[in-house]
Order: C-alpha cells, then sequence, then structure tokens
C-alpha cells in the first residue's frame, strides 16, 4: 500500500460516509425544506471526495477528467433542484412564491 | 474486491432510505427522496467504473448525472402546476 493508495482510500471514505450521512438525514428529518437541506452534501462533499480519490488514483488520464466532469455538473445542477424543488412546495402550500406579511424581515437600518 | 466496488456496495445501502422517503410522505418529500437517490446513482456508477477500470463506464455516470437534472426539473414543474 503506497501513499497515493492510502489517501485515495480516505477521500474515498469520506466521501461514501457523507453520502450515507446525507440518506440517513433525509430519512430522518419531518418535511419537505429540512429534507432538502439534506441532498446537498451528497452531491458537494460525497462527490467531491470520490472525484478526488478516483484523480489520486489514476493521475492524468481520461477518468480523471471525467470524474471532474461529473463533480461539477453535480455541484452546478444541484442548487438549481433544489431551488426549484423549494420553489414548488411553496407554491403546492401558499398558491403562490411571494413572501408572506408576517415572513418580511425588517430592515435594521430604517427608521422607526 | 478492490476500495471502489466495496464503496459502491456501501452505497447501495443508501438507498435503502431513499427509497423508505419514497414510499411515505406528501408528494414533493417522495420528489426529494427520487433526488437525492439520482445523485447517490451517479456517485455509484462513478465507484462501479473505478472499480472495473473500464474508462467508457464514465459516461454512464455523467449521462445519468445530466439526465436525472432534467427530469427532476421536469417532475417539479409537474407537481407545482398541475397535481
Amino acid at each position: 500500500m503506497t501513499a497515493s493508495d492510502a489517501i485515495a482510500w480516505t477521500l474515498l471514505a469520506v466521501g461514501t460516509a457523507a453520502t450515507l450521512l446525507s440518506c440517513l438525514g433525509v430519512l430522518v428529518m419531518p418535511n419537505v425544506f429540512d429534507r432538502l437541506h439534506y441532498t446537498a452534501p451528497a452531491s458537494t462533499v460525497g462527490a467531491l471526495g470520490i472525484a478526488l480519490s478516483i484523480v489520486v488514483e489514476e493521475g492524468w488520464a481520461a477518468a480523471s477528467v471525467k470524474a471532474m466532469l461529473i463533480f461539477v455538473l453535480l455541484v452546478t445542477t444541484n442548487p438549481v433542484l433544489t431551488h426549484a424543488t423549494a420553489r414548488a412546495a411553496r407554491v403546492r402550500q401558499f398558491g403562490h412564491w411571494v413572501a408572506l406579511r408576517a415572513e418580511r424581515v425588517e430592515d435594521p437600518e430604517a427608521a422607526p | 474486491m478492490t476500495a471502489w466496488l466495496f464503496a459502491a456496495v456501501c452505497l447501495l445501502i443508501g438507498l435503502v432510505p431513499c427509497g423508505l422517503v419514497c414510499l411515505r410522505g406528501t408528494p414533493m418529500e417522495r420528489l426529494v427522496g427520487l433526488e437525492l437517490a439520482g445523485t447517490v446513482d451517479t456517485l455509484i456508477f462513478l465507484s462501479l467504473a473505478e472499480g472495473f477500470h473500464q474508462a467508457i463506464f464514465f459516461d454512464l455516470a455523467l449521462v445519468l448525472a445530466i439526465l436525472s437534472f432534467a427530469g427532476g426539473l421536469v417532475f417539479v414543474r409537474f407537481l407545482e402546476r398541475w397535481l
């Protein structure tokens, strides 16, 4: 076992653990918006760990380029999907996407 | 059995909670379970491709990442307007 093997396996273990924990979080949380938060670690930490472990193992090869491409794709598309899902959940709940009066955050700079 | 194949088997276990979420709750909660399952599937294909040392298998993960995003957006549009 070489040093690069150890680094690759550690990254792989971190990525797999993050993905499994985010699956568990989605199962445990009570409602849609809480569940949505737990889809993020799988596509950021999980994908980064697995893609970096492949890069460390393979060096400069077609496989590592494709792995990093998949990581970039997951990182850019997952926030879009999460936002669209949260928006749809809110539209289903209230019928529109506009903030309610009670939810408006008060501006601390504004005069009373 | 290499480390990557073992990781793929571990990630397969992670699909069980996603399936349980898809079986219970409101339609939006089920959709969240489906989206997470798409991400986990992509990572499983990534691990399997490295475990089998086949460069062509990485294309499968790439296509799945794109298609699960597009499919999720279609489901979101459908659930927001009509269901």
